[in-house]
């Protein structure tokens, strides 16, 4: 098996709201402080990473955040723009014509249009700044949209394949899928919350991806499994210790405010503890455990603790 | 900041043996926010990114307004299971694209007499549907009703580019999700839909769908494959030899001139419903913006749920569409004694006392209570940051939207006792 971080490109997916930003920029973090250089590439329009660098949105052309890593924001009209004039050779007809409202609407509204340009710039950047090319590049990672259109992206050459059976867009369909389908180029991660309806509908993807496309799954991602602070005895034992037939405290409702604290605690680690073994069971040995930090927002130092935290983890992923 | 009363907002139940909701009163309307649109509204667009809980909040808020006498649908295209699930109902299937009457099993669910019982003083019963959203089998629905010849049905069904393009259609679903529930409105079989909008890349995809979808055929992107000589055609023609504009010179070089015919079929097909697709998009979104329609954004604690949910108020403002309040789901809503470091640390004193008390020795005990004061602590600090939040999005409600706040769950709802519960905390949560 193949380190992790030694691929070309990462794909990191998962259900909504399961911290998909936070693990693809905790890869892209670890990665270049183990001396790569990655390029972190975001594809939604409201950029989670560029606060953490000072930045209020990420640049659609690679820039420099820290040593070894530079960011870039997917944008659909540069994506086009770039696109059109790698096929036309001719910056000012492209320009002009997109000026034009019909032309630019037309094309952006195009179905499966994002998959495709997004497609498309990946396998470009990979190409010509990847490990292959001019090595800008030993790492692209990618913080992508929820596992619904990812599942949809390994479908995309096929159908441009079907449509445009000659000409660019059918070479670049060609190019698009085996940069996909390569798995030494191309891992895929999936990003869980140790609940029971983002697991199951992890394990669900990850078999549908198998079946359907022939893709591995390179990792599954458990983010925000809490740790043990208290365990069962000692839940009993403070039980015991403030139950019935005890002396009355000073402060019944502070007593009562750190039983449920412990209470919280207890009960969020035996969920995720019980769900852990299918999810290594389904990853094969592939399973990342990400902590839980206790912060609704995690500045740099807290990705930076997470991709400590990765350790030897990603060894033989 | 108004906080919420600590006795509602600690979960102490252990997840086996969670409160059931009261079996009595439906919460009284007087006033209340989410009521009163549960109430009146027609249409009710949830909104929000993903994994904040939208669906569960559309069939809670939907199952309410059923409760209290309206003939409700409530629309998903998240999996069928997760709201079956939310219903009650997880051994069903629900059929895709057909609603699915979930009343009779709710009062079966409740193990309880007719629903009527809880009409909450509405002279009628009302009614719960439930359905799941096909994009792909959706699309060839709405097509097939934009196409009401037979012949050009039969010449867009077959056309190679359409077939290839139905999958990614599926992919996007917005468009036919917009489509479905503006015909179960015109329809009338409804007082209420309740739309649990699609993991869209964002709102704005989603409502700008039908827009979106005149901008790829309409009349002048037809008009530049007018010049492409089309496959039944028999003269051919020369592709650039007849002027064709700047557009088509552009277009057949992205595309390969040899492809060029098989598209032009594919728009020619579309010539004569043009109209027809324009006027249902105007009527759309007319019905959008009207006052039959609400708007609630689902979010949940994150710097990065407050900044979308703070966008897309913007954007509803923007683009004048009815808002009627935010959701905060998954909201800590910590005891207010852990507010204090000096009562914490005076309460871990007293714990590691009562723990020697027990048996425990000085060090263990005093290291056990340490570690629960660390686990206080901790919480403290998130449920900090939600409280911070709740009064931001409260600032952004303003005075004429609502902000409902509901406390994070154990665990995931799956019977319809705790739905019930969510939707009455839906209620009675309002900040």
């Amino acid at each position: 098996m193949r380190h992790l971080l030694d691929r070309h490109i990462l794909l990191v997916t998962g259900k909504g709201g399961v911290g998909k930003s936070t693990v693809a920029t905790t890869l892209a973090r670890r990665a270049s402080r183990d001396g790569k250089k990655v390029l972190l590439v975001e594809f939604e329009s409201v950029s989670r990473a560029a606060p953490l660098f000072g930045m209020d949105a990420a640049p659609v052309d690679p820039v420099a955040v820290e040593p070894g890593l530079d960011l870039m924001g997917f944008d659909l009209l540069y994506s086009l723009r770039t696109f059109a004039t790698d096929q036309l050779k001719l910056k000012t007809l492209v320009n002009m014509a997109l000026r034009n409202d019909t032309v630019r609407g037309f094309f952006l509204a195009m179905p499966a249009i994002k998959s495709v340009l997004f497609l498309y710039h990946l396998h470009r950047l990979e190409r010509i700044h990847g490990p292959d090319g001019d090595g800008r590049w030993d790492l692209i990672v990618c913080d992508m949209p929820t596992s619904g259109f990812v599942a949809g992206l390994y479908g995309v050459p096929t159908m441009v394949r079907q449509i445009f059976r000659v000409g660019p867009l059918a070479t670049t369909a060609d190019d698009m899928g085996k940069l996909l389908f390569d798995p030494l180029r191309t891992g895929l991660v999936l990003v869980t919350l140790p609940e029971e309806m983002p697991v199951v509908e992890t394990i669900e993807l990850r078999n549908a991806l198998r079946a359907k496309h022939g893709i591995d799954t390179a990792a599954i991602v458990v983010n925000g499994v809490y740790p043990t602070l208290i365990d069962h005895d000692e839940m009993v034992a403070l039980a015991a210790a403030v139950g019935e037939g005890t002396e009355l405290t000073d402060d019944p409702d502070g007593i009562e405010g750190m039983l449920w604290a412990a209470g919280v605690l207890g009960r969020r680690r035996d969920r995720a503890v019980a769900l852990l073994p299918q999810l290594r069971d389904a990853a094969g040995g592939r399973l990342i455990e990400l902590p839980h930090l206790f912060r609704r927002t995690l500045p740099l130092t807290s990705i930076d603790e997470l991709a400590d935290s990765l350790g030897g983890t990603l060894k033989g992923s | 900041m108004p906080q919420p009363p600590p006795s509602a907002a600690a979960p102490t139940a252990d997840d086996a043996d969670a409160q059931p909701a009261s079996a009595t009163a439906i919460p009284d309307a007087a006033g209340n926010p989410v009521l009163d649109v549960l109430d009146t509204a027609e249409l009710l667009i949830c909104i929000g990114s993903g994994g904040v809980g939208k669906t569960t909040t559309s069939a809670a808020l939907a199952l309410l307004a059923a409760l209290r006498g309206r003939r409700t649908l409530v629309l998903t295209i998240d999996p069928a299971r997760r709201l079956l699930q939310a219903l009650g109902l997880s051994d069903a299937t629900l059929p895709a694209n057909t609603p699915l009457e979930v009343l009779p099993r709710m009062a079966a669910a409740f193990n309880r007499p007719e629903p009527s019982h809880y009409d909450g003083g509405v002279t009628h019963a009302g009614s719960l549907h439930a359905m799941m959203l096909d994009p792909e089998n959706g699309a060839v629905a709405m097509v097939e009703r934009l196409l009401p010849d037979d012949a050009l049905r039969d010449e867009v069904l077959g056309n190679r580019i359409y077939q290839a393009l139905l999958p990614a259609l599926g992919a996007s679903p917005d468009l036919v999700a917009l489509e479905l529930i503006a015909d179960l409105h015109r329809d009338g079989r409804y007082d209420l839909i309740v739309l649990d909008t699609p993991p869209a890349h964002n709102t704005m995809d989603f409502l700008q769908a039908g827009q979106t979808f005149s901008n790829f055929i309409n009349e002048r992107v037809l008009k530049w494959f007018a010049k492409v000589p089309r496959r039944d055609t028999p003269q051919k023609r020369s592709l650039f030899s007849r002027g064709g504009s700047v557009a088509m010179s552009v277009l057949g070089r992205l595309f390969g001139a040899e492809i060029l015919p098989d598209i032009a079929q594919f728009f020619y097909s579309f010539r004569d419903v043009m109209p027809r697709m324009r006027e249902r998009n105007e009527q759309t979104d007319a019905l959008m913006r009207s006052d039959v329609t609400r708007f609630v954004a689902v979010t949940a604690p994150g710097a990065t749920s407050l900044r979308e949910a703070a966008h897309l108020r913007t954007l509803l403002r923007d683009e004048s569409l009815p808002f009627a309040g935010f959701v905060v789901n998954r909201v800590l809503q910590a005891p207010e004694s852990l507010s204090s470091d000096a009562r914490l640390n005076t309460v871990a004193d007293d714990l590691a006392r009562r723990l020697q008390a027990t048996g425990l020795s000085a060090p263990e005990a005093q290291n056990l209570a340490a570690r629960v004061q660390e686990g206080a602590h901790r919480l403290r600090f998130m449920d900090r940051a939600d409280r911070q939040q709740v009064a931001s999005l409260q600032e952004l409600a303003g005075t004429d939207a609502f902000c409902t706040v509901v406390p994070q769950m154990e665990h995931d709802i799956h019977v319809l006792d705790e739905l019930r519960d969510l939707a009455e905390r839906l209620v009675s949560g309002v900040q």
